[in-house]
């Protein structure tokens, strides 16, 4: 009885399925996702190095498990990301909404909106979503090293707000919205930022963006401004090159920061890539305390098996001042470490 | 019972998890891609005993162009050059997200009472998640699909290949119907008639 049940359910199901299959305006839900867990070795035997995520030292540790929902019926489209584990959850967003009562309940989202078509060119966008500033990502099938750069761990993850993007050619499109502080899910000052992306496609292969997000965030004593150009260009089917530059300041000496991230990669089989990141970043002054300067050189593999891919990272970083430890915890100016990571992405 | 309980989630899942219509499984019904005498990948077909006149030929073969949003690389006489492409997705019973795109070239070319046509030059160009959770091309050089990947990646590839074919194979039957003399014109705007109830 209970197994007839089961097959007239699942007929259904599968009557449903096809049905939407059918619906020529509708796609089906996609589902997709990824999974990480890494292992990282800092040589002075102490989390050292400001890396976002890849944190634990000397321990087999989680990433996140994540699961993106995205469903398009006509014109109008939706896209849910929810993400568990320390680098979906406290180590990339905010947990509750600002009530200090809800302060350990996270959402879990890594995006939450609604898109809307009004025509090929023009779409408007509202909802919580990854920032448009920067060129690294949180989900880790998004970045080629697995170590984050500092122009990532300082700048805003996430951005609340509604958007309008037009596309004037394949070539140029522009983005303009309103936004809630960085990496808040309700602003309790207003919409206070305004932030634009100017997309452009000099070549084939070449895309660069530049981008703005100005505003001043509840509580600060300052508007805060950052400037941000990003670029990939895939020279040849293995060489690719990526630059991200920004400067940050906040107004009435609230300091800010600024940096350049370069990204050279290159494909030597269509299962071994190698990369190097080389990084600078300035801390700027502040009344009574002049900023300091830390240079990054970060080596990277990729080893794809399938979904599966294998990211083994060796990082050096050198401050301009003893900003990192040694083993007996005396300050230093260099650190190193080496992490080993495995992505799965479906 | 609890045997049946568990039997029947066993089943459940089967059912859910099991690639139904996986990935491109293409069947065996003559869909797969064959290869050319440079060694590319190609579907070919010649159309013979052809009735319809060759401009009204040509005419069809340009509007189809049009509604598929191919894009014109060169024509020489009766010699039609253009690129078109395919999106891979990945599914699972009712699960699914593209995999990539396969771009390729495409040819029509008529001589009297016969035309024939071939899609070729097969590039597989992977698909990333952007930090949007939108799939968008990994990169701006693809793959040729004649370009093995080594053991790694062997078992996707070879089901890209399998889904180029079976898509291949489709385009080929949609485009054959578009020129053939059995399709009916399209109306150009929806008809006003309304269905009266009131009285029958």
């Amino acid at each position: 009885m209970k197994i007839k049940s089961f097959f007239t359910l699942s007929a259904l199901t599968m009557s449903a399925a096809t049905y939407a299959q059918e619906t020529t305006t509708s796609t089906p839900l996609q589902i997709s996702g990824s999974a990480d867990v890494y292992y990282k070795y800092d040589f002075s035997k102490k989390p050292n190095i400001g890396t976002s995520f890849a944190s634990d030292q000397n321990s087999i540790s989680l990433g996140m498990l994540d699961l993106a929902l995205k469903k398009t019926t006509g014109k109008a489209s939706f896209v849910g990301e929810l993400s568990f584990g320390p680098r979906g959850q406290y180590g990339s967003i905010p947990n509750g909404e600002g009530e200090a009562s809800n302060a350990d309940n996270s959402f879990h989202l890594q995006n939450l909106y609604m898109s809307y078509a009004f025509t090929n060119k023009l779409s408007v966008t509202a909802g919580y979503m990854s920032t448009f500033i920067g060129y690294e990502v949180i989900v880790p099938t998004g970045n080629f090293n697995y170590s984050t750069s500092y122009l990532f761990t300082n700048g805003p993850f996430q951005n609340a707000g509604i958007r309008a993007n037009y596309v004037f050619s394949p070539k140029v499109a522009v983005m303009v919205g309103l936004f809630n502080d960085w990496n808040v899910y309700k602003d309790v000052n207003g919409v206070t930022h305004f932030g634009a992306q100017l997309t452009v496609v000099p070549v084939d292969g070449w895309t660069a963006y530049l981008n703005v997000l100005t505003g001043r965030a509840a509580g600060a004593t300052g508007t805060g401004s950052i400037y941000d150009l990003t670029t990939t260009y895939q020279i040849t089917d293995k060489v690719k090159i990526g630059l991200n530059a920004a400067d940050y300041s906040v107004t009435n000496d609230n300091g800010g920061y600024s940096g350049a991230a370069l990204y050279l990669q290159n494909a030597f089989t269509a299962n071994f890539s190698l990369g190097l990141r080389g990084e600078y970043f300035k801390t700027k002054d502040v009344p009574d305390l002049k900023g300091s300067n830390v240079k990054s050189i970060t080596l990277t593999g990729n080893f794809k098996a399938g979904g599966l891919t294998f990211i083994p990272e060796v990082r050096f970083d050198n401050g301009s001042t003893a900003r990192f430890v040694k083993n007996n915890l005396d300050p230093t100016k260099n650190a190193s470490q080496f992490s080993l990571a495995a992505v799965y992405a479906f | 019972m609890h045997r049946n309980k568990r039997s029947g989630a066993f089943l459940f899942l089967f059912l859910l998890l099991f690639p139904w219509g996986s990935v491109a499984q293409s069947k065996k019904t003559g869909d797969e891609l064959e290869k050319d005498d440079r060694g590319k990948y190609i579907h070919y077909e010649v159309i013979t005993g052809n009735a319809i006149p060759v401009d009204s030929l040509i005419y069809r073969a340009k509007t189809f162009f049009k509604l598929k949003k191919m894009t014109s690389i060169g024509t020489d006489s009766a010699l039609f050059r253009q690129r078109g492409k395919f999106v891979i997705s990945k599914t699972a019973f009712v699960l699914s997200h593209p995999s990539g795109e396969m771009l390729y070239h495409f040819a029509f070319e008529t001589r009297g009472e016969k035309y024939r046509f071939w899609l070729t030059d097969f590039v597989f160009v992977s698909y990333e998640r952007d930090r949007y959770g939108n799939f968008v091309p990994s990169t701006a050089k693809g793959i040729p699909l004649e370009k093995s990947p080594g053991k790694l990646n062997a078992g996707e590839w070879s089901s890209y290949i399998n889904d180029t074919g079976r898509q291949s194979a489709a385009f080929a039957a949609e485009f054959k119907e578009y020129l053939s003399a059995s399709q009916q014109a399209k109306p150009l705007h929806k008809s006003n008639s309304r269905i009266s109830i009131k009285s029958w």
